[in-house]
């Protein structure tokens, strides 16, 4: 994906820079509100990863802009500010997304990864694969080297949730968001028990691991 | 006109200025009224005692008749000279024969006047009879009561030009002047609502003109509102620089140290070290986290969001979320929710968290096997959340410090928390007009958070 990141605080931004490169992205970097405004304009960007506090132009105005041109490519804002009205004002002025800093790495990177994929067609499956492991959504049925899996109601909603994005890390909070429609930070690793009873029915009995955990990041399920 | 006068006076009832205008209007119809019943009183006893003296000497003049017959013709004379409409004479003769302007009959309390067969009508207002017993027969004179029932009407007549008037005015003129003052009340209870809600740019409409007390209370209400305002606007501000001027070098700090431990062999002894260094900037990052969301829900500068919460709905996921945690440690973790639907407006990413705090301190602080209980119900119209559990409990003279930032109880500092999870639950339930009660289970803790009942919820 082609990516542009709005940030002024320069040892930040190298280092988001360099890891979204190793991750196959194309990545340019502004470090003033007003000169990005006038490189997003000429288009070509797939997501915006936008600081609240810049110099020349705030992040907010930024994106405000950008939506009254009717410019959609989709913005992620990062911001030292992480209080209640901050992020509503943040998805209020046209963001898609909000991160509070400081952040993981591997949070920035999952959650750039969906707003990428957002604008893509969802193409309607009814079954799922991941290796050989077999979810079929119609009959409710989970099978791994053809032996029958028996899951709890949330167990398949989230291992249906992490078999959709194949490959992709899902961190925990985007886990508590969209698995049990939750929005709040456990002190404790709360969504760790829970894949941990996944992977006792999904992958112990098995030879091989199929949901992985990504270090300071989330879990993801691969072939 | 009168309905509406009423109307506003009914509404206006709770009113001082409205309380006071009434009560002015009912004295003065009360001294009004007792005046003229005394005045009339005493001129009707006059009247009827100067009718009754007139009535003796009336009667005194047929002293002289010597004879029934004698009697009959003074009567006849005297009848015909009258109008029965005014005065009536009736002589009973000792052979029952009755002479006069009015036919008349002696009953067991008095006598009964009728009109004579053929004669004039007699008055409608009753008469004031004097009997006497005259030549063997009886004497009636009656004297019409007309005069008395007029003073009667007269009277009547005074009071309602005098007092129905003078209610009505002051009515009309106390409603007038309680609706203004009412409505100046209230706009003054709606402006201190909408403050206390944390709209603090609300002020006061000026009234240009007015120097009266509450034009002055408006006045000092907004000059207050000000300076909340800019001291919230600094507070902000404040928050805002100390966000980021230390965020960025925890930010900083955080991508320096990965990148340190990615150059490191994973498991030597630096290695370790760069991740507790990282535990520890997020640590940092936690309570300052923490803390500023703290200040900013009870700086007043957030209002209540209004998006309506599904607390049984909140509180099964947050039941479905920890169960496994609680089972892992030995412990039943029950719920029991409402039947009915229990819908509060607010943030739900805050109740959510409060929530997790609850449930978190009862899983950090209990011993494993200890039971904790989560219980929606609704009590008095309000809707409640419970979080209970059997542990040790908090001792009640440390249950108001522990919503303090930063308090924590002496046997907790050794587990981990940084004592500001208690303080965001305290202020989540301030944000939502929300009661916090630390109960004792008996043993154990249980922890009340009252929801303001559908209605009530701050106007």
């Amino acid at each position: 994906m082609k990516l542009l990141l709005v940030e002024d605080d320069a040892t930040t931004a190298a280092y988001l820079a360099k890891g979204l490169r190793e991750e196959g992205h194309v990545v340019d970097h502004l470090a003033d509100g007003r000169e990005a405004l006038a490189q997003v304009m000429r288009g070509g960007y797939d997501v915006l990863i936008v600081d609240r506090m810049l110099p020349g132009l705030d992040g907010l105005s930024l994106v405000r802009a950008l939506r009254s041109a009717k410019v959609t490519v989709p913005a992620l804002f990062l911001t030292a500010m992480g209080g209640v009205d901050d992020r509503i004002e943040g998805l209020r002025a046209g963001g898609d997304d909000y991160l509070v800093k400081p952040f993981a790495f591997g949070e920035l990177s999952a959650r750039v990864d969906v707003l990428g994929r957002r604008a893509a067609q969802p193409v309607v499956e009814t079954v799922l694969k991941a290796g050989d492991l077999t979810m079929d959504l119609i009959a409710r049925k989970v099978t791994r080297a053809g032996q029958d899996i028996d899951l709890l109601p949330r167990e398949f909603t989230l291992l249906e949730h992490l078999m959709r994005r194949k490959g992709r890390v899902q961190t925990r909070t985007m886990l508590l968001e969209s698995v049990w429609d939750l929005s709040f930070d456990p002190q404790t690793n709360v969504v760790e028990t829970h894949i941990s009873r996944l992977r006792a029915k999904v992958d112990k009995p098995f030879a091989r691991e199929l949901i992985r955990t990504v270090r300071g990041a989330g879990y993801k399920i691969e072939d | 006109m009168v309905p509406r006068v009423f109307r506003v006076m009914s509404r206006s009832a709770g009113s001082t200025p409205v309380r006071q205008a009434m009560g002015l209007v009912v004295v003065f119809a009360v001294v009004n009224l007792v005046t003229l019943g005394f005045a009339y009183l005493s001129l009707r006893s006059s009247a009827e005692e100067a009718m009754r003296s007139n009535l003796v000497q009336l009667m005194a003049g047929f002293d002289v008749a010597a004879s029934p017959g004698a009697a009959e013709v003074m009567v006849t004379a005297a009848a015909e000279a009258a109008d029965p409409a005014h005065r009536v004479f009736a002589y009973i003769a000792p052979d029952g024969r009755v002479t006069g302007n009015a036919d008349a009959r002696l009953t067991a309390d008095g006598v009964e006047i009728r009109p004579m067969p053929e004669g004039r009508p007699l008055g409608r207002d009753g008469y004031l009879p004097l009997i006497d017993r005259k030549a063997g027969g009886v004497l009636i004179i009656g004297e019409s009561l007309t005069p008395i029932r007029e003073l009667g009407r007269t009277f009547l007549g005074l009071l309602a030009l005098s007092l129905v008037p003078t209610v009505l005015i002051s009515l009309g003129l106390g409603a007038a002047l309680a609706a203004r003052a009412r409505a100046r009340v209230e706009r003054i209870e709606q402006a201190l609502g909408r403050l206390s809600e944390g709209a603090l740019d609300t002020r006061i409409p000026a009234e240009p003109g007015r120097a009266d007390d509450l034009a002055r209370i408006g006045a000092r209400i907004n000059r207050m509102a000000e300076a909340q305002e800019a001291a919230t606007e600094a507070l902000k501000q404040v928050s805002a620089d100390i966000a980021h001027d230390l965020k960025t070098p925890l930010q900083r700090m955080t991508v320096l140290l990965h990148d340190l431990r990615e150059g490191l062999a994973p498991g030597g002894r630096e290695a370790g070290l760069a991740d507790r260094a990282l535990a520890e900037a997020e640590g940092a990052v936690a309570v300052f986290q923490g803390l500023l969301r703290i200040a900013q829900i009870e700086g007043g500068g957030t209002r209540p969001p209004s998006v309506p919460v599904d607390l049984n709905a909140l509180v099964a996921s947050m039941a479905e979320l920890y169960g496994p945690d609680a089972e892992e440690a030995g412990r039943a973790l029950t719920l029991d929710l409402a039947p009915a639907t229990l819908a509060v407006p607010g943030d739900k990413g805050l109740i959510g968290q409060a929530l997790a705090n609850l449930i978190e301190n009862a899983l950090r602080h209990t011993p494993d096997g200890t039971a904790i209980s989560l219980r929606t119900a609704v009590d008095g119209g309000r809707p409640v959340i419970e979080i209970a559990d059997r542990g040790p409990g908090i001792p009640e003279e440390e249950r108001e410090k522990v919503l303090r930032r930063l308090y924590r109880l002496e046997r907790s500092r050794t587990t981990p928390g940084h004592g500001l999870g208690l303080a965001l639950v305290a202020a989540t339930a301030r944000l939502h007009g929300a009661e916090l009660d630390l109960l004792d289970n008996a043993p154990g803790l249980k922890v009340r958070m009252a929801f303001p009942a559908g209605r009530d919820r701050g106007a």
